[in-house]
């Protein structure tokens, strides 16, 4: 195991470097789109509300540390100020004021990411009209680049508290995967609110859901509709960019000519989404499990110009891996589902370890809520299995899948991800070693601010759906 | 983190005398001695430390401290590490799906004559992929239950499977009779879950009526809802043969299954049960075997709003016999994996890990009636058997050997294979992997 001295923490641009070893294109893209189109920046008319709960600063003390970012300290402290983290390392003081929270035989890591959620948009309790209709996919057209999952949010789905206790701070929300422009997804902060808005993590980037392979073929090629085939699903991407191209050019000649008396073109919100994909505002987080279809995509983004975040569930990342590397593309992860459909039958235990091994980059997602409880169990199902197959992660390098990689997938490496000063005080304190069964999450903090803590109910949030629910409260 | 692969210690050493002691040569084949083990032979009793466990043809012939290998057996050192029985699934569709797609998928019918009486049995399939991936996550046997039929709400009748190689994999068949209520499948019914149990408590009595000798010869029973073939199949459960099982998860429908057991005089195993900590003495006391799931904690349908973790904490602690099943992909995609974690959660939430050990165990064993030749590694008992690289519990472990009745079996998968293939290292390989 590696361990730490503070000279390692000393590197100033080390994350920063990292940042342009992953993903060079996005800074490459961002210049030239800017320069060429002078576009707006991305208008957000459903901004964010959040503010932080109350606080207080905090010494987080006599833990072992996983960082985010490769390290490992032990005996070590974490100090929580103003909602950032101020230091991190061992013999830490805690100033006056300063409540101080003895954590020996516990870990501590950063908040977890999980760049690939549902809840809100397929909350629970599922019901029977769900099986018709349901907030997940807009399922009336293939290409559904319009909708906004922030849309479908339902922020009193109590799943939001059930992963919240398993130490998820940040999540992104996507649409599902029946379209091939599934919509927009956003992050959200899981703090418990009223209002998407005021979970909505302020300022960040959106995504746009895409889809590959089996879910868009059946669920319109059934109805006897477009696209009916893998090679439909790849033409309906392609004309969609060509149109696209074709409003972002017509957006950019009108402000090019600076005259506001011009009347503007007309807006289009399909439209509006994939020519801010084309303009490098919005990264593609895609869908897909199968190489040969992951490779194929890669080859349509380079086309028309855009990038892909990351490749989702990708199932057999591991056979494509130099091929993701160069073209700095993520993957997001599950450990171990396999089988349940064709596309997904050649999926290994050992992908994540495969995929690290190679260079590549991981994220462990969730997908469905009971994993998003227990991202760190999937951390520790793929490290095994690395293991058995000659790869072996250790634990300070496992839970940047669930960390910094998917807060740098969602351009929020600056803030959040990783245990160090100035980043935001998003902090999880485990009973113990955060990759065994029997550990749990004991305290969430969100901006510095105990969101959960499970031996104080003051700090355990229900939604506004449980209130009142005999079946949940104890019989006499 | 360096672990010793056990395989590579393995010695195999024949000798001619107890050859010939032996005519089968399948059982001189398998004659193994595990020694130095930390044992769970009983599961839910202490481990024993330091034990020898001997299996002769296909069944544990001794085990325990002292125990002396005769000469000739294949040794295995187990070097301290733990061995337990192999571990069963409580409620999967193993042997009956492969790929999701319906050519493939056997474990339902939604049209023609069949209800109670539709029997998975005759659908299994042992060269299925999913039985390699749950043998080498330490499944030996599972339970395997229909999930729909014809004549709702009955699904039909469910197998025990051994997960052996070759095509012996059936253990036990007509093991159960499956039913679901609930609101999720209540259309299915007409539209209330009260017609579920109308239609159950009207199939008992038929039942009850065909299981009298001096009615067998009548004309068919005119005044039960379900054909005399659906009607045959429940008489065992009349006569308790076999459970009925009842898919449910509300408490109204935990009492109405308890209502069922006490106007029927017939034995019950609820499968789900999120509100069972709800009704957990009664339960008990009425002897329903619980089957369910250790991830659920939310609520996932109106009919969990009582979901928590500590559900099989709280059932075990009433003295419910308790074991496991999965949800979603991991009913029988990850069969193994997800009950063996699912259990560490339990364990996590307030089950004592021997009680986790005995729901993968002894408790499946006896809900499911094969309690007399599986469930501990005592004398006579089928030698279902693994030992482990760490905590079975715990995700990061997995087993190094795996005996079903006394046969090591493969821990290879597709998956494995498809690793070795596809391993870091290979990509400078100038031929495609299709040649490795």
């Amino acid at each position: 195991m590696q361990e730490l001295t503070m000279s390692d923490l000393s590197h100033p641009k080390r994350r920063s470097l990292r940042f342009v070893r992953v993903f060079p294109g996005i800074l490459i893209c961002l210049v030239v789109s800017s320069g060429l189109a002078q576009a707006p920046a991305l208008p957000n008319p459903f901004p964010s509300t959040y503010k932080p709960l109350p606080r207080t600063d905090t010494l987080i003390d006599n833990a072992t540390v996983l960082d985010g970012i490769g390290h490992r300290l032990l005996n070590a402290g974490v100090l929580l100020h103003d909602g950032k983290i101020i230091a991190i390392g061992p013999h830490l003081q805690a100033p006056p004021g300063t409540k101080t929270i003895d954590a020996r035989g516990g870990f501590v890591t950063p908040g977890l990411v999980d760049v690939h959620s549902h809840l809100g948009d397929f909350a629970a309790p599922y019901t029977l009209r769900d099986e018709k209709v349901s907030d997940v996919n807009e399922e009336s057209s293939p290409n559904s680049a319009e909708v906004w999952a922030l849309h479908s949010i339902r922020v009193q789905d109590p799943q939001f508290a059930r992963v919240r206790a398993g130490g998820v701070t940040t999540l992104q929300v996507l649409p599902g995967s029946s379209d091939l422009f599934g919509g927009r997804g956003v992050v959200l902060k899981n703090v418990p609110a009223v209002t998407v808005q005021q979970m909505e993590f302020p300022g960040a980037m959106p995504s746009l859901k895409m889809a590959c392979g089996e879910n868009p073929k059946y669920t319109f090629g059934e109805k006897g509709q477009f696209p009916s085939s893998e090679m439909g699903n790849v033409a309906g991407y392609r004309q969609a960019w060509i149109e696209a191209s074709e409003y972002r050019r017509r957006w950019d000649d009108y402000y090019a000519k600076h005259d506001s008396s011009l009347r503007p073109p007309a807006r289009d919100l399909k439209l509006e989404t994939l020519a801010a994909v084309l303009r490098g505002q919005i990264l593609v987080d895609m869908h897909c499990y199968r190489a040969d279809e992951m490779a194929v995509v890669m080859d349509v983004a380079k086309e028309f110009g855009y990038k892909i975040a990351a490749f989702h569930h990708a199932v057999e990342a591991y056979k494509i891996v130099p091929l993701l590397k160069e073209n700095h593309v993520c993957v997001a992860l599950w450990a171990d589902w396999w089988g349940f459909k064709v596309e997904a039958y050649d999926a290994v235990r050992a992908n994540a370890a495969f995929v690290e091994a190679g260079g590549g980059c991981i994220m462990l997602h969730s997908d469905a809520p009971i994993s998003g409880e227990r991202l760190t169990l999937d951390a520790a199902l793929a490290m095994g299995a690395g293991h058995r197959a000659g790869v072996d992660i250790p634990e300070e390098r496992a839970i940047e899948w669930l960390t910094i990689n998917p807060a740098k997938s969602l351009q929020l490496d600056e803030q959040i991800g990783s245990l160090e000063p100035g980043k935001n005080a998003d902090v999880v304190v485990w009973s113990g070693d955060p990759f065994s069964v029997y550990t749990r999450a004991n305290i969430v903090f969100i901006d510095g601010a105990i969101v959960f803590d499970r031996n104080d109910p003051r700090h355990q949030a229900t939604s506004d759906f449980e209130v009142g629910q005999p079946a949940m409260e104890r019989p006499q | 983190m360096k672990r010793v692969l056990l395989i590579s210690l393995l010695t195999l050493s024949f000798t001619a005398s107890f050859a010939q002691q032996s005519l089968d040569p399948v059982a001189v084949a398998d004659s193994i001695a595990i020694t130095g083990a930390k044992a769970y032979l009983q599961p839910g009793q202490p481990p024993v430390e330091d034990a020898t466990i001997l299996v002769v043809k296909g069944r544990v012939q001794a085990a325990g401290v002292g125990i002396v290998v005769p000469p000739g057996m294949r040794i295995v050192e187990a070097k301290g590490r733990i061995v337990t029985p192999g571990l069963m699934n409580s409620a999967s569709q193993l042997g009956l799906v492969e790929t999701g797609t319906p050519d493939t998928t056997d474990s339902a019918v939604t049209t023609g004559p069949l209800g109670a009486s539709f029997d998975v049995q005759y659908a299994l399939n042992p060269n299925s992929t999913l039985l390699p991936v749950a043998r080498a996550d330490g499944l030996t046997r599972a339970m395997v239950v229909p999930v729909a039929s014809a004549t709702p709400p009955f699904d039909g009748r469910g197998a025990v499977l051994r997960l052996s190689e070759g095509p012996d994999i059936l253990d036990l068949s007509q093991a159960a009779v499956v039913a679901e209520v609930g609101g999720m499948v209540a259309p299915k019914s007409g539209g209330s879950r009260s017609a579920q149990w109308m239609l159950i408590r009207s199939a008992l009595d038929a039942a009850r009526r065909a299981a009298v000798p001096s009615t067998l010869h009548k004309e068919d029973d005119k005044s039960t809802l379900l054909s005399p073939s659906n009607v045959a199949a429940l008489v065992p459960v009349i006569k308790r043969r076999v459970p009925l099982v009842i898919v449910a998860y509300r408490e109204s429908d935990l009492r109405q299954a308890i209502a069922l057991v006490d106007d029927y005089k017939i034995r019950v195993v609820i499968l789900g049960a999120e509100e069972g900590w709800r009704v957990a003495d009664l339960l008990a006391s009425r002897k329903i075997c619980v089957v369910l799931d250790p991830y659920a904690s939310t609520p996932t349908t109106y009919d969990q709003m009582g979901a928590r973790l500590d559900n099989a904490a709280l059932l075990d602690r009433a003295g419910v016999v308790i074991s496991f099943k999965a949800a979603f992909v991991h009913v029988s995609y990850n069969a193994g994996i997800a009950i063996r974690e699912g259990a560490g959660v339990a364990v996590a939430n307030g089950l004592s890990w021997s009680h986790a050990l005995r729901a993968l165990t002894v408790n499946p064993a006896e809900t499911w009636g094969i309690e007399g030749h599986y469930g501990t590694l005592q004398p006579g008992m089928d030698a279902d058997l693994v030992l482990w690289d760490g905590d079975p519990l715990e995700p990061m472990s997995a087993p190094v050997m795996v005996l079903v009745r006394g046969r090591q079996v493969s821990l290879e998968t597709r998956q494995t294979l498809l690793e070795k293939r596809y391993r870091p290292g290979m990509a400078g390989d100038p031929l495609p992997p299709g040649y490795r």
